[in-house]
């Protein structure tokens, strides 16, 4: 196994983590809760693209998870961790099962069958009059001591998750998932039950989708059913094909940088739409293969600017 | 007997702009291999031209239906226009990259919505009648215009279906999708075609879009729900299947005017999206398969 890298995993989250500390200011939390949830849905997003589907149903599961949340708070009355792993835990259920169902059709079909699952979900949920309806549910708060710490708890929650999904990645089992993205056949010919490996990384992706959602949540205090349409899905691969799909860091960099770039453009009164499909179109026109995609490397001192073996291959897909 | 009546109208009213929409989707598609979600954009636009121009032609003392004409005609132009542009610029370089295509509209599908918002304001417009009356047909009461509307829409599209199956640039069409690589080697010229063909889905967008203006509502982001819409009758349909685009279309109708009947629209709606599921996950290249 190559080196998991864990020195500058501790840094760069005790950096990350640290820099909480110093956010004053509603405004200033909610940017650093929005940067950080958005790039837990962009590498959840992207985890699922290691077997090569865009998985659209992100959307529901963040919704499904901010729902939870929500049911557990409000309605229920359970105390925090719970609510928090509430939505997770159901995301996992209705994941496998539906990845179960609809990972045997494959591309352009899958992409369309989780845009459909999307839909039917977020006109459900406007249906049902106990969660709120289309108005959705209010005043899902996290206990009174715990409210200040909430960038920290994201941030903590937010980079344990992407190590953890950094970690799969390159176990094994990651390297299995890229296998059958390249070529399905051929893993199965090796014994692999690719259905069931499919439907483990979809169940992983979906997972943290939850706990995003759950933050989310928690973070707003208000959702509703339209905060989880296909746009979601499509913003957070905006964040992927900006940043670049080969690394989970292009990911979280394209999530930092648009989100920075959006809010700061909202300030000045540019519609949203712009920002985001702007960023997609440029990206898919002149970036490829995203900011990660670039020449990094002829920056660096010659003895880091060996490319590793398997960020070729991604490359030459 | 009577609500069956007057449902199997609304089928066929709602019917025939659905098809028209989804033909110029499952063309591209054909021909292109690109999902296109800008197919839309080329209908909103051509709707809130009209919505917009309409009323200020009238204003200079012009009647209202040749102030219609012309204002449908500037807005097939704009939205010919924006096809060209999305053309050039973007679908060129995509074609029969499926994901690579599906992310880039999506993409433009955004910037647009944006530039529409900007234009257009968000407000709803509606329109005062072009054609005045009602018409009465085995008891099914429908207004004129409505009844206008299907007359021209079905013409169309009969249009479009012995222009496919019968000219020329139908069968080059036609082989194009079929397979393109063949096609080229009997010296079909495939990217000029995909751009007629591109330009002509645009085209019976804008038609829908003009069709449609003066019956219902326009708003900038009126394209997205219809191509939801035909999202779905085009994979029930089949991608890339012209008569599979039409049935679909026809089931989309059924189930809007059946369900928003018995049921409310949004049930409607999740039961469209609910059999498309199904369709794609055991018929995944649809009821009519494209060859």
């Amino acid at each position: 196994m190559r080196s998991l890298h864990i020195r500058w995993w501790t840094v760069g989250a005790a950096f990350a983590i640290a820099a909480t500390f110093l956010v004053k200011g509603p405004y200033a939390a909610s940017l650093v809760n929005l940067v950080a949830i958005s790039a837990l849905i962009a590498a959840s997003l992207r985890f699922g693209m290691l077997i090569g589907e865009v998985s659209f149903a992100t959307s529901t599961f963040v919704g499904l998870g901010a729902y939870g949340a929500g049911i557990a708070t409000t309605i229920l009355h359970w105390p925090f961790l719970i609510a928090m792993v509430l939505g997770p835990l159901v995301v996992i259920g209705i994941s496998v099962l539906f990845g179960w169902v609809t990972l045997r059709i494959k591309g352009p079909y899958f992409m369309l069958i989780g845009f459909a699952f999307v839909e039917v979900v977020r006109i459900a949920l406007g249906k049902i009059a106990f969660i709120g309806g289309v108005a959705g549910m209010v005043g899902i708060f996290p206990p009174h001591f715990v409210d200040p710490w909430m960038p920290t708890i994201v941030m903590a929650v937010v980079t344990g998750l992407l190590f953890s999904l950094y970690v799969i990645e390159k176990s094994d089992f990651g390297k299995v998932l890229v296998a059958i993205r390249d070529n399905e056949d051929i893993a199965r010919t090796v014994g692999l039950n690719v259905l069931s490996l499919k439907i483990a990384c979809f169940a992983i992706a979906s997972f943290c989708a939850g706990v995003a959602g759950s933050l989310h949540g928690f973070v707003n205090n208000v959702i509703s059913p339209d905060d989880f349409g296909f746009m979601l899905t499509v913003f957070a691969l905006a964040f992927v094909k900006v940043g670049g799909e080969s690394s989970i860091f292009g990911a979280v960099a394209g999530a930092i940088i648009l989100v920075l770039i959006s809010s700061f453009a909202l300030g000045l009164g540019a519609a949203e739409q712009f920002v985001y499909g702007g960023a997609i179109v440029l990206a898919m026109l002149f970036l490829p293969q995203g900011l990660a995609g670039l020449p990094w490397r002829k920056c660096l001192p010659a003895r880091w600017a060996k490319r590793p073996a398997n960020l070729v291959n991604t490359v030459a897909r | 007997m009577q609500t069956a009546l007057q449902l199997l109208v609304t089928t066929l009213q709602i019917g025939a702009v659905y098809i028209l929409f989804s033909l110029g989707l499952t063309l591209v598609f054909g021909i292109m291999r690109v999902v296109n979600f800008v197919h839309g954009h080329f209908f909103a636009v051509s709707a809130l031209m009209v919505g917009v121009l309409v009323p200020k032609v009238v204003a200079t003392g012009l009647t209202i239906q040749s102030a219609y004409l012309i204002a449908a005609a500037a807005g097939i132009l704009v939205s010919l226009f924006l096809a060209l542009i999305v053309y050039k610029f973007g679908i060129a370089r995509f074609l029969r990259d499926l994901e690579g295509g599906f992310i880039l509209t999506m993409g433009l599908a955004l910037v647009l919505d944006g530039v529409f918002l900007e234009s257009f304001g968000g407000g709803v417009r509606s329109m005062p009648p072009i054609i005045e009356g009602n018409v009465t047909i085995l008891g099914a009461v429908l207004t004129t215009q409505r009844l206008v509307l299907c007359v021209v829409a079905a013409l169309l599209t009969g249009g479009l279906y012995w222009a496919l199956s019968a000219t020329k640039l139908g069968k080059a069409l036609r082989a194009v999708a079929a397979d393109h690589e063949a096609a080229m080697l009997q010296g079909i010229p495939y990217h000029g075609l995909a751009l007629i063909g591109f330009l002509l889905a645009a085209l019976m967008a804008s038609l829908a879009g003009v069709l449609i203006a003066p019956v219902s509502i326009v708003t900038p982001t009126m394209g997205t729900d219809y191509l939801m819409k035909s999202f779905v009758a085009v994979v029930v349909g089949g991608m890339g299947s012209v008569p599979g685009a039409i049935v679909g279309a026809l089931f989309i109708g059924v189930i809007e005017a059946v369900g928003g009947y018995f049921f409310d629209a949004s049930t409607a709606t999740i039961a469209m999206f609910v059999i498309v599921i199904f369709v794609l996950l055991f018929r995944p290249r649809g009821l009519i398969p494209h060859a």
